[in-house]
């Protein structure tokens, strides 16, 4: 026979089980908002499974894993986008605080939840692939979807942002995936009707030595898309890690010891090791596809 | 400007202090972008952003108390950084896109070609009264004396504060002491003429003339981070014998230097001899 108490709250528990989820959801939204990110979404596990190979999800690592947590931040300022010194740009592209901000929501689930979380690995350890892609989170997040301009994952409102995630343990209520695609904007159809490129196809064509190439279909979305990676880690990264090699290996071949002496004390070297100690100091350097993308420029215009 | 614009702007000000404060900024202040005659061309806030009105600029992160007082002079190289102004410059541009709807811009801290600097900020902190060019170098700010600056640049027309009326450097001590000896305390402690890096006159209690040996000073201050690291790889493509390259690659100055680049605030300047003997700013060190 059924404990009258037993009963009542077995009818209730669902629903407190939703309440205290939802509660925890808004908290970690309310704390990732205020710590400077833009955007948060959260995605279940599950969504991985359609993308990915096993060994590559979420759960592959961290055991037991239910949910992540997608946080994105803009990059650039908005009167960097507007300074006519492109260096500018490049310099203040990026300063890591989706990074500071997803360990900040880690620590709280762990300290007051009591659930297991972990910022998720954003870069390679082995080849050159990373172990868990933030642009594929992102889109499972419903934060956005993949464009033209080297499949960077633009969202609604703000156009490019960085992305970092954290996987946890800890269940909560998700987010649906975008069911509208961010690209092409319509203007974009447009442009490509009258033209045949989009605005960042036009700005980087790879039939004309650039990188991005691709179709719209009769249903306005994206048909096709073509992007020339290796083209654009030379044109987008002059300046860090793959310059330092690149200066390296020409210094190690270069026999003359007075040549080697000015290359190694040269400007192109002495930026590209600054690159590498301040390394938020120049991580991208090319950003015109996302100069002339008009999703997010709304946001960008001021006084 | 109208008085209700006025009072908009002053608002603004003191939320932005009050931003500068919160984020760990010790000194706030404003310079008119229209003040950088003296900046070389195209180092100046409106060609940098177009429709530029202000430098807002922020000074703090000084080395603390403790770190002075540390017997063990490579425990300041590892702690001083400026690293932690930029990230406040950032927060006080987005605060000023985000909620005053002004475009702003934070001045890169690194060097661009030729090893200059994007805008000279020492002159920023200047312009904005933050301090006053001193003899060792740095701008110092009258009460705390050496600290590190970030500038953000900006549409936002706030009222400029201009320069400070009575320069910093030099001290009343280091006038005295220059009238009894020829030298202030800095010069004394690095002097030009004697294989160090700094030099100068007095005249009226102001600075005269200030003579900098940069190149003698970056062989002190930089003994590791990016110039170590290229003056130990010369060294290592010049030297011919197998063994000894590997004792070079493996050894304590390569590794320190490679922790000083990778962990960028380990190590970026090794000498503070000037600024330790500088009386500016001394009162705030001198803690239980």
């Amino acid at each position: 026979m059924l404990d009258l108490a037993e009963l009542v709250q077995s009818a209730i528990a669902p629903d407190l089980d939703a309440t205290m989820a939802m509660a925890r959801s808004d908290d970690i939204r309310k704390l990732a908002l205020a710590a400077g990110v833009d955007v948060v979404g959260i995605a279940p596990v599950d969504r991985w499974e359609e993308f990915v190979p096993p060994g590559s999800r979420p759960y592959d690592i961290l055991p037991g894993a239910k949910t992540v947590v997608v946080v994105g931040v803009r990059g650039p300022s908005a009167g960097a986008w507007q300074s006519p010194d492109h260096r500018l740009i490049e310099m203040n592209g990026y300063d890591f605080a989706n990074d500071r901000v997803i360990h900040l929501v880690a620590d709280h689930i762990e300290r007051e939840y009591g659930y297991q979380a972990i910022q998720a690995p954003g870069l390679p350890v082995g080849g050159h692939q990373p172990a868990f892609s933030m642009m594929l989170a992102a889109v499972l997040a419903g934060l956005g979807t993949r464009s033209f301009a080297a499949n960077i994952i633009l969202n609604p409102k703000y156009g490019l942002l960085y992305y970092s995630a954290c996987i946890t343990t800890l269940e909560l209520p998700v987010d649906a995936m975008l069911e509208q695609d961010v690209c092409p904007a319509p203007m974009c159809v447009q442009v490509y009707k009258a033209g045949g490129r989009t605005p960042c196809q036009a700005a980087c064509p790879s039939d004309e030595g650039g990188c991005l190439h691709g179709t719209i279909g009769a249903d306005n979305r994206i048909e096709s898309t073509y992007y020339d990676r290796e083209r654009c880690v030379s044109r987008a990264m002059n300046f860090g890690i793959n310059s330092f090699q690149k200066g390296l290996e020409q210094i190690a071949n270069e026999d003359d010891s007075e040549r080697r002496r000015m290359m190694i004390h040269s400007d192109f070297f002495t930026r590209s090791a600054s690159a590498i100690a301040f390394y938020k100091e120049s991580v991208a350097q090319c950003f015109e596809c996302m100069r002339v993308c008009p999703i997010g420029r709304a946001e960008r215009k001021l006084k | 400007m109208s008085p209700a614009d006025l009072d908009q702007m002053q608002t603004y000000r003191r939320e932005l202090d009050d931003v500068a404060r919160k984020s760990g900024a010790l000194v706030t202040g404003v310079a008119d972008a229209e003040a950088f005659t003296a900046a070389m061309e195209g180092q100046r806030p409106t060609e940098l952003l177009p429709g530029c009105k202000t430098v807002f600029v922020l000074g703090g992160a000084q080395p603390r108390a403790g770190d002075w007082k540390s017997p063990s002079y490579r425990h300041m190289e590892t702690t001083s950084t400026s690293d932690r102004l930029t990230a406040m410059g950032n927060r006080i541009a987005q605060h000023i896109e985000r909620r005053c709807g002004y475009y702003a811009v934070t001045v890169p801290p690194g060097v661009d070609r030729a090893r200059r600097p994007f805008l000279n900020i020492a002159l920023a902190a200047e312009l904005a009264g933050c301090g006053s060019p001193s003899l060792a170098g740095p701008v110092l700010h009258p009460e705390h004396g050496f600290m590190y600056y970030t500038a953000v640049l900006t549409t936002l027309p706030l009222a400029a504060d201009g320069p400070l009326k009575q320069p910093a450097c030099p001290a009343p001590e280091c006038v005295s002491m220059w009238n009894e000896a020829g030298t202030t305390p800095c010069m004394a402690t690095c002097p030009i003429d004697e294989g160090g890096c700094l030099g100068g006159k007095l005249e009226d209690g102001r600075i005269k003339e200030r003579r900098y040996d940069v190149a003698r000073c970056t062989t002190r201050v930089h003994t590791s981070f990016i110039p170590g690291f290229q003056k130990a790889l010369e060294a290592v493509f010049d030297e011919p014998a197998k063994e000894k390259r590997k004792m070079i690659l493996y050894s304590s100055q390569f590794t320190r230097t490679l922790w000083s680049m990778s962990y960028s605030n380990v190590s970026q300047g090794q000498c503070f001899e000037c600024m330790r003997v500088c009386p500016v700013g001394s009162k705030q060190r001198d803690l239980r």
